[in-house]
């Protein structure tokens, strides 16, 4: 028996290709006016990625040869770790958070940032990092966006720590500095450190 | 024709990562993962954040749900002492590999916990983030075994699913650094590529300084070739994690990109202080261990 077959297709493949092409582009420019584009884009990008696997026949076939619980961890960690990143919050969803690392331009020039500086009971100069002190914390904020009364409890908090462990050299005195770097140095000027200007100094020995 | 045979030579053969492993590669991994946490846990000194000022103590996450006082309690010297050890010996039970689903599970959460903790006074960085998520991975897929062999009248041979939690760590890792350089190049633009962007962010990463302080970052503007290896290396390496998923599919690429990506992160250790030593270890996970070692393969059933 003789089965009809399917009528070729008239269109030309680019003039298909092309159609696709408008219809992925109004699909964009419709939503791009509901989400903003960095979202929106990231979104394209991300699904692209995302359908290039759903199609990749070795996915499918790893895919299909787990039972439904598998297939159910599999995509909840993975949708997860999307949804976090559109989340746009570092905090309230942790682990599940936006994967933003150096994402924005900043140029400041100079570069500047506060740090603490401490003279130890012999005269030496030493400075006082959160990030080694108390090692269980990657990154605290910058010290410019804390009030004069944290800042001096954070300074006293660091001299105590750095003392219990320099028990023949401690700490009497913290100086809170902005350092400063600029991007384009003149060509004659050779540095060993940061410029800096004191801003605060903590008498530790007073034990206030 | 020779060009295209070429370019298939290039390209190389095109596998699922770690779909052959088997349970012999799992156990590794499991104990790799809970290894790797007990260092880091040995290693920490928690209970010195009682004197930090509590002003600075923003909760996150999971830590934001407990009430006020058991923070307080928390956030003392024993509290902290007793937390880390009860972590710890959490972290143990997991090498055993006894009752994994329920240790993995309540490891997950005492991590959680944990990770949400020391980034409460800052920022809720990136650092180790994958490291947790590999416990959710291994947690979640020991309770689908569990139920899958439940379901199906314990007809699958055992460990017939290993390399589920495997390349699910992978895709992870490897979706953390594709929505990282998608973000910066979507969301930051080519302003990001573009000026002085990539020396402001070293020499302002490097005043701040970590715990890992090379001291070398704010020296940069003085030197031109550095500045220029710099801004060049920042979209290449937007590339390659945009396009890190590839990992999981192409031995070929996986092969340019461990030694980059290394290198990147060298770099960065280097001139920003930062380091990610916890992605650079589960870049083992990069490896396919089950097709060059034939024990550490799923056995057919």
């Amino acid at each position: 028996m003789i089965t009809s077959a399917r009528a070729p297709s008239r269109l030309h493949p680019a003039i298909v290709v092309a159609l696709i092409g408008l219809c992925i582009a109004l699909i964009i420019w419709l939503v791009s006016h509901a989400v903003p584009l960095k979202l929106a884009g990231q979104a394209y990008l991300i699904i692209i990625i995302l359908l290039a696997f759903r199609y990749w026949p070795p996915m499918i076939r790893w895919v299909v040869s787990m039972p439904v619980p598998h297939r159910v961890v599999f995509g909840v960690l993975i949708g997860s770790m999307v949804l976090g990143h559109y989340t746009l919050n570092g905090r309230t969803y942790f682990p599940y958070v936006a994967w933003e690392i150096f994402p924005f331009a900043h140029e400041n020039d100079p570069v500047t940032c506060r740090e603490f500086i401490a003279t130890t009971e012999s005269g030496n100069k030493v400075r006082l990092l959160v990030e080694q002190l108390f090692p269980s914390i990657v990154q605290i904020n910058p010290l410019d966006g804390y009030s004069p009364e944290i800042t001096e409890r954070l300074a006293r908090a660091l001299a105590k720590v750095y003392n219990a462990h320099h028990a023949g050299d401690p700490v009497r005195q913290v100086d809170l500095f902005v350092m400063a770097v600029q991007l384009h140095p003149p060509a004659s000027e050779s540095r060993a450190q940061p410029s800096c200007e004191l801003l605060k100094h903590y008498d530790i020995s007073s034990g206030r | 024709m020779r060009a295209s045979q070429t370019l298939r030579h290039l390209i190389g053969p095109i596998e699922l990562l770690h779909e052959q492993a088997g349970p012999g590669l799992l156990r590794l991994t499991r104990l790799g993962v809970f290894a790797l946490w007990i260092v880091k846990l040995l290693l920490d000194p928690l209970w010195r954040l009682a004197d930090m000022p509590r002003e600075m103590f923003q909760p996150v996450g999971i830590l934001a749900l407990l009430p006020a006082p058991a923070l307080d309690q928390l956030l003392t010297p024993g509290g902290l002492t007793a937390f880390l050890v009860l972590t710890l010996v959490v972290l143990a039970l997991g090498l055993t590999n006894r009752a994994f689903p329920l240790v993995a599970t309540l490891a997950a959460i005492l991590l959680t916990a944990y990770s949400s903790l020391i980034r409460s006074f800052g920022p809720a960085v990136h650092t180790d983030i994958v490291l947790l998520l590999a416990v959710y991975a291994l947690a979640g897929f020991a309770w689908a075994d569990w139920i899958a062999s439940m379901l199906d009248g314990k007809k699958s041979p055992p460990g017939a699913w290993s390399s589920c939690p495997l390349v699910a760590i992978v895709s992870m890792l490897c979706l953390s650094y594709c929505l990282v350089g998608l973000n910066r190049t979507v969301a930051g633009g080519a302003s990001v590529f573009t000026g002085d962007t990539m020396e402001t962010w070293a020499i302002d990463a490097s005043l701040r300084g970590y715990y890992f302080n090379t001291n070398i970052g704010w020296h940069i503007p003085e030197w031109p070739m550095i500045v220029l290896i710099l801004r060049s290396g920042l979209p290449v390496i937007t590339l390659f994690e945009i396009t890190a998923p590839l990992c999981l599919a192409s031995s070929h690429f996986r092969w340019i990109f461990i030694p980059v990506m290394l290198s990147f992160h060298l770099l960065s250790l280097v001139f920003m202080n930062i380091f990610f030593f916890d992605d650079m270890l589960l870049y083992l996970l990069l490896v396919d261990w089950s097709r060059r070692f034939p024990a550490l393969r799923a056995r057919q059933a």
